[in-house]
C-alpha cells in the first residue's frame, strides 16, 4: 500500500490509471474543466506538471480515487476487483485499527513558511468551477482538530478556500465532527481552535478522513488499519497537533470563534452548487510547511467525484453497522456513485412498515445526510442499479410503500432540492421506498413470481440452459 | 481608500438583488479579478455602486448571485474605505450581517 501521494502516483502509473499532463495549464478554470470531464467520463487520475503563474517544481494531482479501479489500487487490490469485492475488503479491514506512530522528522517539513513568509497565493489552488466563491485549496485534504475535553483527535475532509495571503474560509458543516467540536468547545468559550489542513497524505489517510466514522473514532488508527501499517505523524510548527509526516503540504492555522468572512458558494459533491454561502468558518494561517516540489492534491468536486466512491463506500458500511446495532435485519448496503451520497440501497431479510420506520429513525436521528432510500429484499443484487430500479418500479406500492420522515436542525444543507429557507433552518426530509413484498402475503398464493432465469424455471432446465449456452452460439 | 485612476475589475456576491442599492454607501465583499497569482483575493469594503457610466472613471463591478450565477450587466463601483478582513461575528453565523455591522461600526468611529 502507498505510504504517500508520490508512491500512489507510481502505483497508478503502473496500473494505467494516471494521465500526466506536461503542457502548461491554467489554474483558473482550465484545470477544473479538464478534471471535471475526467470524472464524468470515468477517466484516469490527472497529474498536471506545469501550472501557469507558478514555478515548474509545483504540480497538481487530481481525482485520486474517483474510480473503483483507483480505490482498488489504493487498497492494494487488483484494479479489476468488483465493487462488491472492494466493499468486502473495506469491511474486513475497517475493524482492525493500527495506531499511528510519532516521528521527529518527515518530508512535510522540508520547506517552512512562518510569520511574514506565509503567502497562500504561492500554492496553485485552482478555481475549479466558474462562479465558485473562491479558489478551493482544501478538497482532497485532511483537517486535523482536537476535542480539548477528551483529547480526541478528528480527521475530516472538509472544503477550504483561499481568502487572502494568510486566511482561509471553510465549510465543515455545523453537524460535522469538526463543526460540533468547534462549536461546543471553542466558539462557546471564545477560544480559537488549532487546526491543520493536510494536503497530499497517503491515499488511505484521506479515505479515513472522508469516511463516515463514529464520533470519538480514531481516523489515524483507521488509516493504519486500512493500510496495514501505522501512519507516521509529526508535530505541527505552531500547535501540538500531529499530522502525517509524508504529506505534501500542511497549512496550520486557527479557526476563529468570533470572526467571519465569506465562504462559498461552491460546486460540491451532490453535483450542484447550492446557495450555501456565507455560513462557514474563518481560519487564520499560522504556518505552512511542504515537501520540496510540492504536489497539491485536488478533488474536482461535482458529479461522480471522489466522494462517489470513497465517502459512499464508507457511508454504506457505517449505515450497515448502525442498522445492525438497532436490530434492523440488514444484509447489505450500497450507495451507488450516481446517487451522490444522497441515495442508499438497503437489502433486508424482510421489510414492511415497521422496518421502514426503524431505518428512517436510525439514519436521521443525529444528522441526516441521505434523502432517499430503496429498501429491497435479498433476491436483488444491490450492486446492480438496474436490478434495483426494476425492484423499485415493480415492487414499491405507490401509495403504501412510500415512507417519509421530516426533521429540522439536522438536514444536509448541500442537498440541492431544498429551498434557501429550508437550508437556513437545516430542515429536510428522507423518504424510503419499500421495494419488498408485504410480509402478510402468501408466498404460494399472492407473491408474484419473478420472471427471471433464476426464479421462473426448474433448476434442471436452468442448469441445462447455462451449460449449453455457448454451444447454442452465444458469445457471452 | 479611493480607486486607482486605472479602471480595475472586481466581483461581488450578494444574497438578493435588493442588496445592491445604487448611490448610497454599502458594505461589500470584493474579489480581485485582475490576472495573476493573486486573482480572486478577497477584501471587505464600503463602496458606492451604480449602473450608469460615471464621468469620473469608476471601477467595474461584476455581480454574482447566491448560487454563483453572473448577472449579465456589470455595475460601476467606487471604493470608499476598507473594512477588516477578519470581521467580528460568530463562526457559522451570517457573514453579510457581520459585514453590515462592521460598516456601521466603522461609520460611527
Amino acid at each position: 500500500m502507498s505510504d504517500d501521494t508520490r508512491e500512489f502516483i507510481e502505483t497508478l502509473r503502473s496500473t494505467g490509471d494516471l494521465l500526466e499532463i506536461d503542457d502548461e495549464v491554467s489554474w483558473d478554470l482550465e484545470l477544473g474543466a479538464i478534471s471535471r470531464l475526467a470524472c464524468e467520463k470515468d477517466g484516469p487520475a490527472l497529474w498536471f506538471k506545469r501550472i501557469a503563474d507558478y514555478p515548474k517544481d509545483v504540480s497538481v494531482f487530481v481525482n485520486p480515487m474517483a474510480t473503483w479501479r483507483r480505490v482498488a489500487a489504493a487498497f492494494g487490490l487488483a484494479p479489476t476487483s468488483s465493487v462488491k469485492e472492494i466493499y468486502q475488503e473495506y469491511e474486513r479491514r475497517e475493524g482492525k485499527l493500527i495506531p499511528p506512530v510519532t516521528v521527529d522528522r518527515g518530508p512535510c517539513k522540508e520547506v517552512r513558511w512562518v510569520g511574514d513568509k506565509i503567502d497562500l497565493f504561492n500554492l496553485p489552488a485552482p478555481m475549479l468551477h466558474e462562479g465558485d466563491g473562491g479558489r478551493y485549496i482544501g478538497t482532497w485534504d485532511l483537517a486535523v482538530s482536537r476535542d480539548p475535553s477528551t483529547n480526541w483527535v478528528n480527521w475530516g475532509m472538509y472544503r477550504f478556500m483561499v481568502y487572502d495571503s494568510t486566511h482561509l474560509t471553510g465549510f465543515p458543516r455545523p453537524t460535522s465532527h469538526l463543526g460540533k467540536v468547534f462549536q461546543d468547545h471553542y466558539v462557546s468559550k471564545g477560544k480559537a481552535m488549532p487546526l491543520a489542513i493536510v494536503i497530499g497524505a497517503d491515499p488511505l489517510s484521506h479515505f479515513a478522513a472522508a469516511a463516515t466514522y463514529h464520533l470519538g473514532g480514531d481516523e489515524a488508527a483507521l488509516a493504519g488499519g486500512l493500510k496495514g501499517s501505522p501512519v507516521e505523524l509529526i508535530r505541527c510548527e505552531a500547535s501540538d497537533l500531529l499530522v502525517p509526516a509524508r504529506a505534501e503540504i500542511v497549512i496550520e492555522g486557527e479557526a476563529l470563534p468570533d470572526r467571519v468572512a465569506l465562504e462559498g458558494p461552491y460546486g460540491e459533491y451532490p453535483g450542484y452548487r447550492t446557495g450555501e454561502m456565507g455560513n462557514g468558518i474563518l481560519v487564520r494561517a499560522t504556518a505552512v510547511t511542504h515537501r520540496r516540489s510540492p504536489i497539491l492534491t485536488v478533488d474536482a468536486t461535482g458529479y461522480k467525484d471522489d466522494s462517489s466512491t470513497i465517502t459512499a463506500m464508507s457511508g454504506a458500511v457505517a449505515i450497515k453497522r448502525r442498522l445492525e446495532r438497532h436490530g434492523v435485519p440488514v444484509v447489505d448496503v450500497y450507495l451507488p456513485p450516481e446517487g451522490a451520497v444522497h441515495l442508499a440501497v438497503i437489502a433486508v431479510q424482510f421489510g414492511g412498515k415497521e422496518i421502514a420506520r426503524k431505518i428512517l429513525e436510525t439514519l436521521t436521528s443525529r444528522r441526516a445526510l441521505l434523502s432517499k432510500i430503496f429498501m429491497v429484499e435479498t433476491d436483488v443484487d444491490i450492486f446492480d442499479i438496474g436490478k434495483v430500479l426494476h425492484a423499485f418500479s415493480t415492487k414499491c406500492h405507490p401509495a403504501h410503500g412510500v415512507h417519509a420522515v421530516h426533521y429540522e436542525g439536522r438536514a444536509n444543507t448541500l442537498t440541492p432540492c431544498y429551498s434557501q429557507a429550508e437550508r437556513a433552518a437545516q430542515k429536510g426530509a428522507t423518504v424510503l421506498f419499500d421495494c419488498t413484498w408485504p410480509g402478510e402475503w402468501s408466498r404460494q398464493w399472492e407473491v408474484p413470481v419473478k420472471a427471471t432465469l433464476d426464479s421462473i424455471f426448474p433448476e434442471s432446465i436452468r442448469q441445462k440452459a447455462l451449460e449449453r449456452w455457448r454451444g447454442y452460439g452465444f458469445k457471452q | 481608500m479611493a480607486s486607482n485612476s486605472k479602471r480595475k475589475s472586481w466581483e461581488t456576491f450578494v444574497r438578493r438583488p435588493t442588496d445592491l442599492p445604487e448611490g448610497v454607501e454599502i458594505p461589500l465583499v470584493l474579489r480581485d479579478l485582475n490576472p495573476g497569482r493573486r486573482k480572486y483575493g478577497m477584501r471587505h469594503v464600503v463602496a458606492i455602486v451604480g449602473k450608469d457610466e460615471h464621468p469620473a472613471q469608476m471601477d467595474l463591478l461584476y455581480v454574482r448571485t447566491v448560487v454563483g450565477v453572473l448577472l449579465p450587466e456589470p455595475m460601476r463601483i467606487k471604493i470608499l474605505r476598507e473594512l477588516p478582513i477578519e470581521l467580528p461575528g460568530q463562526a457559522y453565523r451570517d457573514f453579510f450581517g457581520a459585514l453590515r455591522a462592521a460598516a456601521k461600526e466603522a461609520k460611527q468611529n
